[in-house]
């Protein structure tokens, strides 16, 4: 493990490992460590990618607790249309 | 009327498929074409475009796009490149297509644009090499979109890029917070140690608001740098196309203008929370002379 393993430095960490590992490979995720738990925000566009963000951050941190609020960006049809002028 | 669909970011990759596909069975009902503003792909791997370029083979309306940083990462953007075309994709970097709708020509420039920020806080080609080389490949593809916006003739003309041209669309609404500090300093006489204790979770929540707000509101400012650039918006300024489209900016906003007027959508998938949306231009509208211009 070469990541600096300080409280401080842990958000920083695990947002620079989900963004390299292309599993998950996002840039806008929020990270927020308290105490034993890491709480990821931010939008992402598949249940199963939102699912792997656990999974990478559990590998990096095992003994923490992964809270993993992200949100699946909906992918409907618009309801309408915007005329631009 | 022209019907342009637009949506960008989607990193696809593998576990993407049919993110798309269904929102995408009745396109040809509601609009003429479809552009794609980068970031198409989650790594920059031909195999992630793949499983893209499989949803969009077939569509019955013309399919153009730029690419964005994410399908640069693995070094590989002509393969990319490929891979769309090959699915009847038209890719464009410092190009112009021209396309046909009901006898309407609809004039597409494209460059995926880059960084750079914006006026007050823009980076300048001056220091180190890597800062030259970062703020020379800015000049260079906004010199392209310069040069393609110039000789694009067509009745209705959009740019498409990746990085924003303007800050209006990084930027999310601001809520304004307001903290009775004053009144609670007044109150200190009456306050007992569940108070104080309530009283400090109330002014600390300030902080966290605006930590809050930003992430729900918009991009960090210090991120404004990366977003895009405001060189981007020179030759907007001078050929003045009839709308501007771009992505990147996932927690800035759909809608801005540049100050002369030219209306701007950041269609960024995670802004836009559809499939993709729907722009209707007026084709027959009388463009202003590019002399018109002014600041912006």
């Amino acid at each position: 493990m070469t990541e600096p393993r300080r409280p401080d430095y842990l958000p920083e960490a695990i947002r620079e490992k989900l963004i390299h590992d292309p599993r998950v490979a996002e840039q806008d995720l929020r990270v927020e460590v308290r105490e034993h738990r890491v709480m990821v925000g931010g939008n992402v566009s598949s249940p199963q990618l939102k699912q792997r963000i656990t999974e990478v951050a559990k590998e990096l941190l095992p003994e923490y607790e992964v809270v993993n609020e992200v949100t699946v960006v909906p992918a409907a049809e618009p309801d309408g249309e915007e005329p631009v002028s | 009327m022209i019907r342009i669909a637009a949506v960008g970011d989607l990193h696809y990759g593998e576990g993407s498929r049919e993110i798309l596909r269904p929102s995408l069975q009745h396109l040809q009902d509601r609009a003429d074409l479809l552009l794609l503003a980068g970031d198409l792909t989650r790594c920059g791997g031909p195999e992630e475009v793949k499983v893209l370029a499989d949803e969009l083979r077939g569509l019955r309306v013309p399919v153009v796009a730029v690419l964005g940083n994410h399908d640069y990462h693995a070094d590989r953007e002509d393969e990319v490149r490929r891979v769309l075309e090959d699915a009847r994709v038209r890719v464009l970097e410092g190009e112009a297509t021209a396309i046909d709708v009901d006898g309407v020509r609809v004039g597409i420039a494209g460059t995926k644009g880059f960084g750079g920020g914006f006026r007050g806080a823009h980076g300048s080609d001056f220091g180190e090499p890597e800062m030259k080389a970062f703020v020379g490949h800015t000049k260079m593809l906004s010199d392209r979109l310069e040069r393609v916006l110039a000789g694009l003739e067509a009745d209705l003309r959009i740019a498409l890029l990746h990085y924003s041209p303007i800050e209006a669309t990084l930027e999310g609404e601001r809520l304004e917070i307001y903290v009775r500090k004053q009144t609670l300093v007044n109150g200190e006489r009456y306050v007992t140690p569940e108070l104080k204790e309530k009283e400090t979770l109330v002014l600390n929540a300030r902080s966290a608001m605006v930590a809050r707000e930003q992430t729900l509101f918009g991009e960090p400012e210090r991120l404004w740098l990366v977003l895009g650039a405001e060189r981007l918006a020179g030759p907007i300024r001078a050929h003045r196309p009839d709308i501007v489209l771009h992505g990147h900016a996932h927690h800035g906003v759909e809608k801005g203008r540049t100050p002369s007027g030219i209306a701007v959508r950041n269609v960024a998938q995670p802004v836009i929370r559809h499939a993709y949306n729907v722009y209707t231009l007026d084709a027959g509208r009388q463009l202003l002379p590019a002399a018109a211009g002014g600041i912006s």
